[in-house]
């Protein structure tokens, strides 16, 4: 078995606005190991980016965790100091934001830009040093030396995409997150965004945390994953285990609305309704008013949330357990 | 780069020849007959009427006179002073010049800084009581009528508390048994200061390149003692060594007109700065940089101020030409014997050629440092810098 590089225990997260709190990550665990990759799908507005941003500790200025722990390498981040953060920020965990298109900013040139997060944490490096180990990252992810000395505008949106992933591979992250970073691009670019990640992912033994709300994008990039419902996990295990063996409703559902994972015999289903709203407590099952087969112990809300183990290294919620 | 730099002055040369006819059309629509006029003045010499006459064409058409005048202004042909005849209007510029630059470009360099300081912190530190009181007094200096409030400071600093002088460049006591002219001093503070500035541009441009930020910092630290050592040794030795206590006794009579000008100047960089600054603080890039895990300050200065300067640049070059209105005022204020009080005095005078010179002189100021804001923009915009070489 291999380590354990971070670890979220009963994480939540809410943010403070004028209509109420809005409980936007709600009693979430996971583990991620060393060399995996790991997916977090759900539709968007779940609450995927403001897990991420908790990991980093970057959430907005309303935002509070009011329990839970995130642990890097056995260090609990979430008491860590501001000035202990920033040593741990693209060193520990780097990420690579959802629409990352504009991510550089348009006055600094793209290798200054680099350079600047190598040289926060890596001191001592000489020049030379920091344009070698810049040259190398171009080299992994398909660009030319010479946009080093580029400015941002003048680069096309996948060579920025590329440029982004060098970035955020800069310091050497134990754990890198990729938040929907194929976002704004065109389909063609997409694909060869995702196949870069995945080459690299393997080629450098990352632990990747893979977002996305396209759950043909998570089975093609992760070993394991978790589906993420109204701020909480309502089903994680194995990539491969969740999509022959489905057992939540909402992953079903999710499964059945996405033609190229179902194929074309089967008539495809919509995900219709709105997702929840986050403000306030939700009792019983949160996703009960769009499943289309609640069963009568669904529609009395009094089942319990939280995952169990349904079956070997395979969690679902235990209300969508229980109640078939 | 270049070619932007070509195509800008080329419009600047453009625009000059625009604003030397239309300024000669100005003076020429002026009621009476300006040129002639004064010539009937009794202290002037009988040979001056023919020499106007012959100067600036004035029995011919105005078509010829127009040409003649551009011509004249090209050959530096200015005629000479009504008022203070036989002196020539290049004379009486060439003495008040340095001293109108000197005021100005201290002046506005150092509100500029300010307003720019001022609301940088203003934008990082929003929604703090510092923010709140700094906006007020802000908005409060941007709204106030200057001639009025120049004069109460004058008022107050000047004569009620006697801190500075009330007005003049000098006290003429001072330099009764001068061996130079003030002008030579002048000369020398311009040169000194713009001396110290190309050390100082040299010592970053090198120091840019060094990867470790402590030492980098270190480097820069050093460079500046070294600048302040080397300055202490040049006023204490030789020629500057007689020349100090005029250049400082200069150096005070600025003190309270920058002062005022600041207070009144800052608020309008600094208000938009804030702006600008709240807007590039919710651009994604700043959060790159918070998660890149660099420090605060970097990320306020390197990549949110940054950024914000470049609507502030814009907002200035188009401002340049009422900073140079208000130094007219301010060196009125002040009794500054400049360019703005020559021109002013000029014009109630009725002394035409000094006045198109003055005028035309004021004109080329205000080009010339449009022309370079123009360039610093694009230096600090690298999407223009770019555009403008394919
Ligand atoms: N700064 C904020 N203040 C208030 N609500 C927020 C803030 N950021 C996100 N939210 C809300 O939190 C919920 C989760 O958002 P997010 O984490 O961005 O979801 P996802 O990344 O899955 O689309 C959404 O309902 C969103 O409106
Ligand atoms: S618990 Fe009931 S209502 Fe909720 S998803 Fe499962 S089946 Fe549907
Ligand atoms: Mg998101």
């Amino acid at each position: 078995m291999s380590k354990t590089v971070l670890k979220v225990e009963n994480l939540n997260m809410h943010y403070e606005t004028i209509a109420g709190n809005v409980s936007a990550v709600r009693d979430v665990s996971f583990e991620l190991k060393e060399g995996e990759s790991f997916g977090l799908v759900g539709e968007s507005g779940c609450g995927k980016t403001s897990v991420a941003m908790s990991l980093l500790q970057l959430q907005a200025d309303n935002a509070k965790i009011s329990s839970g722990s995130i642990k890097l390498n056995d260090e609990e981040l979430v008491t860590k100091t501001e000035k202990e953060l920033r040593k741990i920020r693209w060193k520990g965990i780097s990420i690579v934001f959802q629409g990352a298109m504009n991510a550089w900013n348009p006055v600094v040139k793209i290798g200054e830009q680099i350079r600047e997060a190598i040289r926060e944490h890596y001191p001592n490096n000489s020049k030379e040093e920091n344009s070698e180990k810049i040259k190398k990252l171009f080299d992994i992810v398909g660009l030319e030396h010479s946009i080093m000395n580029r400015f941002p505008h003048e680069l096309s949106g996948g060579m920025k995409q590329r440029a982004v992933i060098a970035l955020a591979l800069s310091c050497d992250p134990k754990v890198l997150i990729a938040d929907e970073p194929t976002t704004a691009l065109d389909v063609v670019i997409q694909d060869q965004i995702l196949k870069e990640i995945s080459k690299v992912q393997e080629l450098l033994g990352l632990s990747l945390i893979y977002i996305s709300h396209d759950i043909a994008v998570i089975a093609e990039m992760t070993s394991n994953m978790a589906v993420m419902y109204a701020g909480s996990i309502v089903e994680m295990g194995k990539t491969s285990e969740i999509f022959s063996n489905p057992r939540h409703a909402y992953t079903k559902l999710l499964l059945e609305s996405t033609p190229s994972i179902v194929g074309e015999k089967k008539k495809l289903r919509s995900l219709d309704g709105e997702p929840p709203s986050l403000i306030g407590d939700i009792k019983g099952c949160t996703f009960s008013p769009r499943c289309p087969e609640p069963s009568d112990s669904c529609k009395n809300q009094s089942l319990e949330m939280g995952l169990i183990e349904a079956a070997p290294d395979h969690f679902v919620d235990q209300c969508c357990v229980e109640c078939v | 780069m270049t070619k932007y730099i070509i195509n800008r002055f080329l419009q600047l040369v453009l625009v000059f020849f625009v604003f030397l006819v239309s300024s000669y059309l100005l003076f020429n629509a002026m009621p009476g007959d300006a040129f002639t006029s004064l010539l009937l003045n009794p202290q002037l010499p009988p040979d001056a009427y023919e020499k106007t006459i012959a100067l600036y064409g004035l029995d011919r058409p105005l078509s010829e006179r127009v040409i003649k005048y551009v011509q004249n202004f090209f050959k530096g042909d200015f005629g000479f002073s009504y008022r203070y005849y036989p002196k020539s209007p290049i004379e009486l510029i060439a003495e008040r010049l340095p001293r109108t630059l000197m005021l100005f470009a201290l002046v506005n360099i150092i509100s500029f800084y300010t307003g720019f300081l001022v609301g940088k912190i203003l934008a990082w530190r929003r929604g703090s009581k510092s923010e709140t009181w700094l906006t007020l007094a802000s908005v409060l200096s941007y709204t106030v009528f200057y001639p009025w409030f120049a004069l109460l400071m004058l008022w107050f600093f000047g004569y009620k508390m006697g801190w500075f002088p009330i007005g003049k460049f000098l006290y003429p006591e001072k330099w009764y048994d001068a061996p130079f002219d003030s002008d030579v001093v002048f000369m020398m503070m311009i040169k000194f200061t713009v001396v110290v500035s190309i050390i100082q541009f040299i010592a970053y441009l090198f120091t840019r390149n060094i990867e470790s930020l402590s030492l980098r910092r270190n480097a820069r630290l050093l460079s500046l003692v070294l600048i302040f050592i080397g300055s202490y040794f040049y006023w204490n030795t030789g020629d500057a060594l007689i020349k100090k206590p005029y250049a400082a006794d200069i150096s005070f009579h600025m003190i309270l007109p920058t002062i005022v000008v600041t207070i009144v100047a800052f608020a309008g960089t600094a208000l938009l700065t804030r702006t600008t600054m709240m807007e590039v603080l919710k651009e994604d890039y700043i959060q790159t940089a918070r998660a890149k895990g660099l420090s605060q300050k970097r990320i306020r200065d390197r990549h949110a101020a940054r950024t914000a300067l470049l609507p502030v640049v814009t907002s200035f070059i188009f401002t340049i030409v009422t900073i140079i209105d208000g130094s007219v005022l301010t060196e009125q204020i002040f009794s500054w014997p400049g360019m703005g009080q020559l021109l002013l005095q000029a014009v109630l005078n009725e002394d035409i050629p000094v006045a198109m010179a003055a005028f035309s002189f004021v004109g080329i100021f205000a080009l010339v440092a449009h022309f370079v804001a123009d360039i610093s923009y694009a230096y600090l915009d690298p999407r223009i810098r770019i555009k403008s070489q394919g």
